[in-house]
């Protein structure tokens, strides 16, 4: 056989298997045809006209169709046949009754669509690697388990020191090649060159110059990062984010290429990212830019981490080579670790110091590396949604079992009313499978409208969902249109829905005796679908009054934690986020700025007290700092392993967030770099350091006890939950900006002088705090328009971000409550309107016999709501039992709360009042007449 | 003349006969041949004829290709295969039992 002649076969034979049935079919015809062709030809050979030969030989030759039947029996595709006449018919019996199909159509649709959204998200969250060529074949050094900035020994190391990242990137052969990236972004004012107007705030990331190469991705425009990028020489180069390019410059195709102002350092866009790269995590604040390391020494001059071999603020990830076993990679690279920290901790940095010396010696061998599969990125926003995203996998699924229950019940009240039909066909021999089959497909063709429906309705809540979760996001690196994933999710969802609902109504229906309902023609009593209709009502009650309650507890217990006190005063406090760029202003400018910018806050009207500070509160994170206490042995840690948190602060601190002093005094004015070093410590510290003891006038130290005399205890305050709302009270201690120490380990020296800016302003104004966001712009503007503001919140609302995911599953959770809600009514109105068609006749005779409107009323409302209230008398004890399971995460109320649960079940009870007393009302207003005479 | 239906289970034999007497023939002319070498005694229910022939492919006992007619129409041509001459031997041989079996027992005073 030659080439194309094979080539045709195979292309004939992949055609059949696309459309086998109908080019056989087609095939069959065509060779039947011919032999009745032959036949009349042969008829009219023997003198009949064409017309008679034509029709006796198709007499002869019998049914085509019947035929074809056969054959297709004989192949064993009779099945196929089956499903496709029974899906015609289903969707003829849809058809004729619009009401039904649309109320389980739009059911099935929300339970679906619920369930396709979080699927949704899941999928983007969890499962989807990041945008670039080859993902699989990305491994990071270190599980991210704790983001660490900072020196010392982290034992699972996940971030690295510059030298430390060269050094693993020259002793790794393993990796074709090993890129790093500083571990979260930084908040850079930028304009461009040659406009006066403020500069901007924009994320920055500064990255290896082999990292676009080693994600592989190509420029959009112009070029991105090269390794010569980050020589120590060339000219400063960075690259843009598409959206960054697209949402602020508007695409100008003049910013590629042109100068921009970063920090006052003038730079070089060489291009723009393709607008599907977001970086390497995925994050609601991606990066605007990203610049070579080595621009970090020149934006930080003298306060750099690059230079500190003991500064580890860079994350590491890598493309392993084809055949490595990352297992046998992670036992290289933990070994190549404890050779360099070997080399530098222990020969190096505190040879002086024979006690730390010994230490590392000993947790040396401790320290390792994992390395991990890094196809999704750096894996923060993962770990941090997770928990969130099983819950409301749980409550989607939830509200699902609702819908199936609510469309089995709608299905067997359908199945009631067409039972004499099926009576009928199954005395003509229609056998029971046929039966079941039958209502199964037409189950399974409502879940399948209903979930291309819940598709378009999962891409709407998906969007709605992330809105709600990613509060004050600029941009969400997540698509809600249905992948591939979702679409086979959807369906594979759909069908099993289908069947699952479909099979106790398909069950009942095909049980039925033949003979039952045709003697009793409409008018029986007993009904065998009755009772599994009502536990689908009672299933629904009780599953609603469960989301209810859970909704109620969570919203309470966050409404309870968003008044709760922190120590510190929320109303009419301001917050912000500055910028003072350390190029323009070396240590020693910072106690004129200081004073500066105190003078200008102070001048604003409204103003009471202002002040700034290192951080500010709720905001997440610390600075902790081993300390040393003058005339006691060296401190151990605390009881969780960490080290007490520092502020450094300026005067009026205190007074501007609304702590109250408990003895001594706070810092002022007087506490000068030059005056006497002071601090100011919390009732945590004090009971930490100095349970039974008076702390005031006592010394202490950052770091070893060569320092341990630095400071002197003058006051203490009262305790406030700096950090975030989760981490409790925690040991603080507050020290004026600054008063500094000097130290001769370099890395803490740097350190040292790093705390002397102030990243934050506090503000206690008179009225609403948003109001004064363009003032305190304007002020630190008029002192220097190089200072920029980051971001600005008022400590209410930044109280409240604490709240985010809280608020997210609580709002989630009503939603879902509501849909079920929604769900449990439009069923039991369903079945109420089905039972009050069916009963058409004893209602025509009980009013016949006298029986009033209100007493037909009360009759239908009395049928349907029994198992509502059978419901809430199964949901009760389950809800319960559902708030014990979460008492865990409740603030400040029972899990039993009785005001909560009793406006659940009324809540529940009055929506299923409505729903049922819709069709009561309409089978008392019959005409007793007209309904004596219908069938 | 009268003319008689084809005795049950014979259909299968008549047909693969048919085939090894003339090689490749499409299902008119299988008929045809049925009915001109039994003399027109012997008359193929034409509806039965081709899911017999779908049947003995799925057998595998024949094969079938699509050919071209004298008229130049398109046709469906059988063809009987090693296994199919196999099976008709088979087929003869049994059938000769049955029949002797029937022939003895009627001609048996």
């Amino acid at each position: 056989m030659g080439s194309s002649q094979w080539l045709s076969e195979l292309k004939r034979r992949l055609r059949n298997l696309v459309t086998p049935r109908a080019q056989f079919d087609r095939d069959l015809e065509e060779e039947m045809r011919l032999h009745r062709d032959l036949r009349a030809r042969e008829f009219r050979e023997t003198g009949a006209t064409p017309e008679e030969s034509r029709f006796a030989a198709q007499r002869k030759f019998g049914n085509a169709l019947r035929l074809r039947e056969e054959i297709h029996q004989a192949w064993g595709w009779s099945w196929i046949d089956d499903l496709g006449r029974d899906f015609k018919y289903g969707l003829r019996r849809l058809r004729n009754s619009p009401g039904f199909t649309t109320v389980a159509v739009i059911t099935l649709a929300l339970g679906i669509g619920a369930n396709t959204a979080i699927f949704t998200l899941i999928q983007q969250v969890m499962l989807s690697p990041l945008p670039v060529a080859h993902a699989n074949e990305l491994y990071s050094l270190g599980d991210d388990k704790l983001a660490w900035w900072g020196g010392g020994l982290q034992e699972d190391f996940s971030t690295y020191s510059y030298g430390l990242y060269r050094y693993l990137h020259d002793h790794t052969p393993e990796f074709s090649d090993l890129a790093s990236f500083s571990a979260g972004t930084v908040s850079l004012g930028m304009r461009r060159k040659g406009e006066q107007n403020a500069a901007t705030s924009f994320r920055g990331e500064y990255v290896s110059g082999n990292y676009f190469i080693v994600f592989g991705v190509d420029a959009r425009k112009g070029r991105l990062l090269m390794p010569a990028d980050g020589q120590p020489n060339a000219p400063p180069a960075v690259v843009m984010s598409y959206r960054a390019w697209a949402d602020r410059f508007g695409s100008d195709p003049q910013l590629v290429g042109s100068v921009l102002v970063v920090k006052g350092v003038p730079v070089t866009l060489v291009g723009i990212t393709p607008p599907e790269f977001f970086g390497d995590t995925l994050s609601p604040y991606p990066p605007d830019l990203w610049m070579p390391l080595t621009m970090e020494r020149v934006l930080n001059p003298g306060a750099s981490l690059l230079d500190h071999w003991n500064e580890h603020w860079l994350y590491a990830m890598g493309r392993l080579r084809p055949g490595a076993k990352p297992g046998q990679v992670q036992a290289h690279v933990t070994a190549e670790l404890q050779q360099w920290l070997k080399e530098n901790y222990v020969a190096d940095r505190y040879s002086s110091d024979p006690y730390v010396a010994a230490r590392y010696t000993k947790d040396i061998p401790k320290q390792h590396i994992v390395v991990m599969p890094a196809s999704g990125g750096v894996a923060t926003t993962r770990d941090n949604n997770r928990d969130a995203l099983r819950l409301l996998m749980v409550l989607s699924a939830l509200v699902l079992v609702i819908a199936c229950a609510n469309t089995a019940s709608l299905l067997l009240a359908r199945g009631t009313a067409s039972r004499l039909q099926i009576a009928v066909r199954m005395a003509l021999g229609a056998t029971r499978a046929a039966i079941l089959r039958q209502t199964m497909a037409e189950g399974v063709l409502l879940a399948v409208i209903g979930g291309a429906l819940g598709l378009w309705v999962s891409m709407a809540t998906a969007r709605l969902i992330v809105l709600l979760a990613f509060r004050d996001a600029k941009y969400v690196p997540i698509h809600t249109n249905p992948s591939l994933p979702v679409l086979g999710f959807a369906c594979v969802i759909s069908l099993l829905t289908g069947l699952f609902f479909s099979m106790e109504p398909a069950w009942i229906a095909s049980r039925v005796q033949p003979a039952d309902p045709m003697r009793g023609t409409g008018r029986s009593v007993g009904d065998p679908s009755a009772m599994p209709q009502k536990s689908m009502l009672v299933l629904q009650a009780a599953a609603s009054l469960v989301l209810l309650v859970g909704a109620g507890l969570l919203t309470r217990s966050l409404q309870r934690l968003e008044l709760r006190s922190f120590g510190l005063e929320p109303q009419g406090r301001l917050l912000a986020w500055i910028d003072v760029p350390r190029n323009l202003y070396p240590p020693a400018r910072l106690e004129t700025v200081y004073q500066q910018l105190q003078q200008r806050l102070g001048e604003v009207p409204g103003v009471m007290s202002s002040s700034f500070a290192s951080s500010n509160p709720m905001a997440g994170g610390m600075m902790n700092e081993p300390i040393s206490i003058q005339g006691k042995p060296p401190v151990p840690k605390l009881k969780d392993g960490i080290w007490p948190s520092e502020n450094r602060i300026s005067a009026h601190y205190f007074q501007t967030l609304g702590t109250p002093l408990v003895r001594g005094r706070v810092l002022d004015e007087h506490d000068t770099a030059a005056s006497e070093h002071v601090a100011v410590i919390d009732e945590a510290f004090a009971k930490s350091f100095f349970p039974g003891e008076d702390p005031i006038g006592m010394h202490f130290g950052i770091q070893t006890a060569r320092h341990s005399g630095d400071y002197r205890i003058v006051g203490i305050v009262a305790n406030a939950q700096y950090v975030d709302t989760k981490i409790g009270l925690y040991p603080t201690f507050f020290l004026p900006l600054l008063q500094s120490e000097r130290y001769e380990d370099s890395a803490e020296d740097m350190e040292q002088v790093n705390t002397a800016y102030a990243n934050t302003v506090q503000l206690d104004v008179a009225g609403r705090p948003e109001a004064f966001m363009e003032p305190l712009r304007a002020a630190l503007a008029r002192v220097d328009p190089n200072i920029t503001v980051i971001r600005m919140t008022s400590l209410q609302d930044q109280i409240a971000a604490n709240f985010d995911q809280q608020r997210l599953v609580a709002r989630l959770t009503t939603l879902y409550a509501l849909l079920a809600l929604v769900l449990a009514s439009v069923g039991l109105y369903g079945v109420a309107s089905y039972m009050a068609a069916r009963r058409v006749n004893e209602i025509g005779i009980r009013m016949a016999l006298g029986a009033d409107r209100h007493s037909v009323v009360a009759l239908m409302l009395r049928g349907a709501m029994r198992p509502v209230v059978l419901g809430l008398a199964v949901g009760i004890p389950a809800a319960l039992a559902a708030a014990r399971v979460m008492a865990s995460q409740l603030y400040g109320v029972k899990s039993y709360d009785p005001l909560i649960l009793a406006s659940a079940a009324a809540v529940l009870s009055l929506c299923a009042l409505v729903a049922a007393y819709v069709p009561a009302r309409r089978s008392a207003s019959i005409d007793p007449m007209q309904a004596l005479r219908s069938e | 003349m009268s003319r008689d239906e084809i005795p049950p289970g014979t259909l299968y034999m008549l047909i693969l006969r048919v085939l090894a007497r003339s090689g490749e023939l499409h299902g008119f002319e299988i008929a045809k041949s049925i009915e001109l070498l039994s003399q027109d005694i012997l008359q193929v229910e034409e509806g039965s004829l081709y899911p017999a022939l779908q049947r003995m492919l799925i057998k595998g006992w024949v094969t079938a290709e699509w050919g071209v007619t004298a008229e130049n129409r398109r046709a469906r041509y059988y063809r009987l295969n090693s296994a199919g001459r196999k099976q008709l031997t088979e087929e003869i041989s049994q059938f000769e039992r049955v029949m002797g079996a029937i022939t003895r027992v009627i001609q048996t005073a």
